[in-house]
């Protein structure tokens, strides 16, 4: 009985790796191949979308297959060791700022294209049918001011709410300073909603948004990398602290925001227990399963703080972009292929299907999100991640610590800048 | 003759696995053993493109706050779980192979956990056991009436060290305890039972046969252990535990070491896969220090049976 | 005379009540969290997080989604080639080498066992990347053999290591007689030795075969095919991809999905195994 078991399994064995040794498919001659290294998982909805988007333009392009690697977002690993190797790949994408400033070097330089027209922008030029502040924030990322990259999914990072709770609360208008910020919060506390909370994976973003508020990201970036310590001691700081300390002693974060594990946080929002959340517009779709598509989904810009040099038309924004090899046999069917799947038809499926922002100029937008609609095209300062609180990776951890800390109520504003300056 | 028989045996015997060995880990543990004196911008830069810093990336390590956290996190999670995986893996391995019935059933749920993926289990973990609002513990303290340890936030940054640790141990107990287990039914039976014969009751018959009869294999459990704290397997539930940031309660070299070669999740930072190496070569260096220790303290006193 | 032998269990089986005592308990633990685990993939992402799984309904939809979106079905059968070859092939190379290192003293013996174990403590990624590195130079990638003989070296020397502590432990005696009988060290080996330390080589053998099931960035980067895929990598995929989307029933569903299989597999082959070592009535 054993021994006919381990038989069966051999010959299994055999069987199939004969069967799919040989296997190796021939490509059909006559045709242009192009390889794509995505960012997405096939079964991803993204994945799902650009997949029929590319059977769409092969339709489109007689005699071009596209071949895509679905490498998920394991392609941060993947990607520069099959480059390295010169393995052939055409495109591939991430986020716009790492693919520019860490494959940029592979990429091609992609201004040229970007000036012609294409069969889905209406006889414009690329350039003149998608989001320009996009095009900027490329341009801005490479060192050289060149265009390295095609953007595509754009995102916002801002207050989300439960406009729902809003109105029961009684607040007429979004907040637009820390005080009616405060006030809101007053109100939607009396109302008994959890006024806000946060998740660890996000927990950087608060007092990251808020000192870019009062300072600017530049001296974010600063304040965090400063060896000696001395910049903590600015008021701002303290005033930062004292804001949020003051948020903790009236109640106004969940009372389990010391142990949110992403995403019990924003499954709190979604749960309609929580008011609100800072996050990116993806939140929407990222707990589209609990909310369902008619969740009263509202956006505001994070509230200017007193004192501060940036106001509510900054933001960190940004998306996924596209980006060509240098060494691609067939850049500009790689280029059309990034034109095919961000303008027109392909756009607005990718952000009708995955609740999310299209990049061309007049693609409709989902009804989640006229909110940030309005606030994507008043924007005129980017910030980076968190206003810049991550520029120095060894310093984070303790920030993000005894940030916690101070709005779960555990520690005093000053005890938090003096914990900072060690 | 007979030497040379065995010579010849030797040679057949160890010429696979040594071959193993040379094609597969002794070029990528050389080049990494290299690579931690140099500065090294992407893992496979080619060796045109490294740049020597002499103990550069070792200075750097011992002079960063996070990485020794991480260090003296690894150092905790290793004993204190060491403590806890080994105590309820002996004691299970014992009870099962004492004669109780069902034991492949025991066997079987015990060793469960292991058998499923690792990020399952701590999204269960982080999202029911622990949580704050309806978790399985907050419940069950309260069900008992201990309201002041319903209370603890278990994933706040004060107990989350000790909340990661439990969940993976609580894991690994199965594993471990199977080999016990393995080790434990190679004793004779006879020895047992002339033990009882001679009026020694169970603990005692742990103690003086048991224990000295499966030394090697405690051994090997520490090593192992080691081996899962420091790699691989711990990594994957800092990050369920911490998704996105590093956090200060569950840093560990794998943790720092991913972030130095490939960046910070969400910003593009300076990598420096140099020092991502020297971690390699400090945590082989730490298996190989207790694979040494526990061999002279645990000395193989050839007890035969 | 029934009521004695009554006794007898009785007698033979109360001291192990607190022994039943304890690991009834942890049973009942594992099996409530793995329990949860299940009743989640039936259930719904806002009553997974609103602690109301109870109250939520029933929803086998949670299955189907998981199945029809993902092509996880077909990822088994490479699963099944990768891990039955690999399995097999690591312990025919690493249980002789084990046995040697255990029992023979050679130069180079410690040598070697030393490199064994430091290999075991280099993160696995550090081994990867460069081998991808040089694999992809010489156009050795997307093949089966590779990723076989690949999984196959890569678990020596755990294999190695663990298994040594099982030779160690056995009489010189039995080699003795052997020699006396005439029997070739290499035979005596096959025969006697081998199946004396059945226990460690079942264990060992479990371990592997569940590693290299689960293994999925190997697979990812030198198997980037879907031809070539196993169901790790379309697990990993599934589970992040809802994460990302927030289908956190449909996660588990397919954790569950995946697992099942593998737990079926883990009870067929320890209870055949054991069974088959049980019938060869070797006694130590």
């Amino acid at each position: 009985m054993k021994r006919f078991t381990f038989l069966i399994i051999c010959i299994g064995l055999m069987a199939s790796m004969g069967l799919f040794a040989g296997g190796q498919q021939s490509a059909s001659e006559a045709q242009t191949t192009l390889v794509y290294w995505s960012m997405w998982n096939q079964t991803e909805t993204q994945g799902q979308v650009l997949t029929q988007a590319i059977r769409d333009f092969e339709q489109q392009n007689p005699g071009v297959r596209v071949q895509v690697n679905w490498n998920g977002r394991e392609i941060r690993q993947t990607l520069q060791p099959a480059l390295d190797q010169g393995v052939t790949i055409d495109l591939w994408d991430e986020d716009l700022e790492r693919v520019i400033l860490t494959w940029g070097n592979y990429a091609l330089k992609l201004d040229p294209f970007f000036e012609q027209s294409y069969p889905t922008t209406n006889n414009q030029p690329y350039k003149d049918v998608v989001m320009g502040s996009l095009l900027d924030l490329a341009r801005n990322i490479a060192p050289d001011g060149a265009l390295y990259a095609v953007p595509y999914q754009p995102f916002v990072f801002n207050m989300m709410y439960n406009k729902s709770h809003f109105q029961q609360a009684g607040i007429q208008q979004v907040p637009r300073t820390w005080a009616e910020f405060m006030d809101a919060m007053a109100k939607l506390k009396a109302a008994g909603f959890e006024p806000m909370t946060i998740d660890n994976a996000y927990m950087d973003t608060l007092p990251g948004y808020y000192l870019a508020r009062a300072k600017g990201p530049e001296w974010v970036a600063q304040l965090v990398s400063d060896r000696t310590n001395a910049m903590w001691d600015d008021p701002a700081v303290l005033q930062m602290a004292r804001a949020f300390e003051e948020m903790a002693t009236k109640g106004y974060f969940s009372r389990t925001v010391e142990s949110n594990v992403w995403p019990a946080g924003q499954q709190d929002l979604a749960a309609g227990t929580v008011s609100m959340y800072l996050n990116g517009t993806w939140l929407v779709n990222e707990i589209m399963n609990t909310t369902g598509p008619d969740f009263p989904w509202g956006t505001f810009a994070f509230p200017e703080v007193p004192g501060g040099v940036t106001g509510r038309t900054a933001a960190n924004y940004g998306s996924q972009a596209f980006q060509i090899n240098k060494n691609s046999a067939h850049p500009e069917l790689a280029f059309k292929l990034a034109v095919h799947l961000t303008t027109g038809r392909w756009d607005e499926e990718l952000a009708k299907r995955t609740f999310g922002v299209p990049v061309g100029g007049t693609t409709d937008w989902p009804v989640q999100l006229a909110d940030a609609r309005a606030i994507f095209n008043s924007l005129d300062t980017h910030y980076p991640w968190a206003g810049g609180i991550q520029a120095n990776p060894e310093k984070l951890p303790v920030i993000i610590e005894n940030f916690t800390r101070l709005i779960a109520g555990r520690i005093t504003a000053d005890q938090f800048v003096n914990n900072l300056k060690r | 003759m007979k030497s040379r028989q065995h010579t010849t045996m030797i040679v057949v015997f160890l010429f696979p696995a040594v071959l193993a060995y040379v094609l597969i880990y002794l070029y990528p543990t050389l080049r990494t053993g290299v690579m931690s004196f140099f500065q090294v911008d992407t893992i496979t830069t080619s060796i045109a493109g490294w740049r020597f810093i002499g103990m550069g990336n070792y200075v750097f390590l011992f002079e960063s706050p996070l990485f020794l956290r991480s260090i003296r996190n690894i150092a905790f999670f290793w004993f204190a779980g060491a403590i806890m995986a080994f105590f309820f893996a002996l004691l299970f391995a014992v009870v099962l192979t004492s004669g109780v019935r069902g034991k492949s059933f025991f066997k079987a749920v015990i060793y469960l956990p292991n058998v499923i993926s690792a990020v399952a289990m701590g999204t269960m973990w982080t999202q029911y056991v622990y949580s704050a609002r309806y978790g399985l513990l907050k419940n069950l303290f309260t069900f008992l009436g201990l309201e002041e340890l319903a209370a603890i936030q278990w994933t706040s940054p004060d107990f989350v060290s000790w909340a990661l640790l439990i969940a993976y141990t609580f894991g690994m107990i199965g594993y471990f305890m199977l080999i016990f287990i393995a080790a434990i039914e190679k004793i004779p039976q006879d020895y047992f039972e002339a033990a009882t014969i001679e009026g020694a009751n169970k603990i005692r018959q742990f103690f003086t046969i048991t224990l000295p009869l499966i030394k090697n294999v405690f051994r090997t459990n520490i090593v192992l252990w080691t081996v899962s704290t420091t790699t691989v397997g711990f990594f994957i539930w800092v990050q369920v535990f911490s998704p996105r940031l590093i956090e200060q309660g569950t840093v560990t070299p794998m943790v720092y070491m991913y972030q130095s070669i490939f960046g910070a999740e969400m910003v593009v930072t300076a990598r420096n896969v140099g020092a991502g190496a020297a971690i390699g070569v400090i945590l082989s260096l730490m298996v190989l220090g207790v694979f040494l220790v526990t061999a002279k303290f645990l000395k193989d006193d050839k007890t035969e049976f | 005379m029934k009521n004695t032998a009554q006794n007898r269990i009785i007698g033979k089986q109360a001291p192990l009540v607190p022994g039943y005592f304890m690991v009834g308990l942890w049973t009942i633990l594992t099996l409530w969290i793995v329990g949860w685990i299940i009743v989640a993939s039936f259930s719904t992402t806002p009553a997974i997080f609103s602690g109301t799984m109870g109250k939520g309904g029933f929803h086998p939809e949670n299955y189907v989604r998981a199945l029809i979106t993902h092509n996880v079905l077909g990822y088994f059968l490479n699963s099944l080639i990768y891990t039955f070859s690999a399995s097999f092939g690591v312990l025919a190379i690493a249980a002789p080498a084990s046995y040697v290192l255990a029992r023979y003293v050679f130069p180079g013996n410690k040598l070697i066992q030393n490199a064994f174990v430091a290999a075991l403590g280099i993160p696995a990624i550090m081994i990867i990347m460069p081998l991808f590195s040089l694999f992809a130079g010489l156009g050795w990638s997307n093949s089966r053999i590779l990723l076989i003989t690949l999984y196959t070296g890569f678990n020596v020397p755990f294999t190695v290591f663990f298994l040594i502590a099982f030779f160690q432990n056995i009489p010189y005696e039995f080699e003795e007689a052997a020699a006396i009988d005439g029997c070739s060290p290499m035979k005596t080996f096959w025969v006697i030795m081998f199946p004396l330390v059945q226990p460690g080589v079942i264990t060992v053998t479990i371990f592997n075969f569940i590693t290299i099931w689960n293994e999925y960035f190997m697979a990812l980067i030198f198997a980037n095919t879907n031809r070539l895929r196993p169901v790790a990598v379309g697990l990993f995929q599934m589970i992040q991809s809802m994460r990302y989307t927030g289908d956190w029933a449909g996660m588990f569903a397919a954790v569950v999905i995946v697992f099942l299989p593998t737990l079926i597999l883990y009870i067929f082959l320890s209870e055949r195994i054991i069974a088959g070592v049980t019938s060869g009535a070797i006694k130590g």
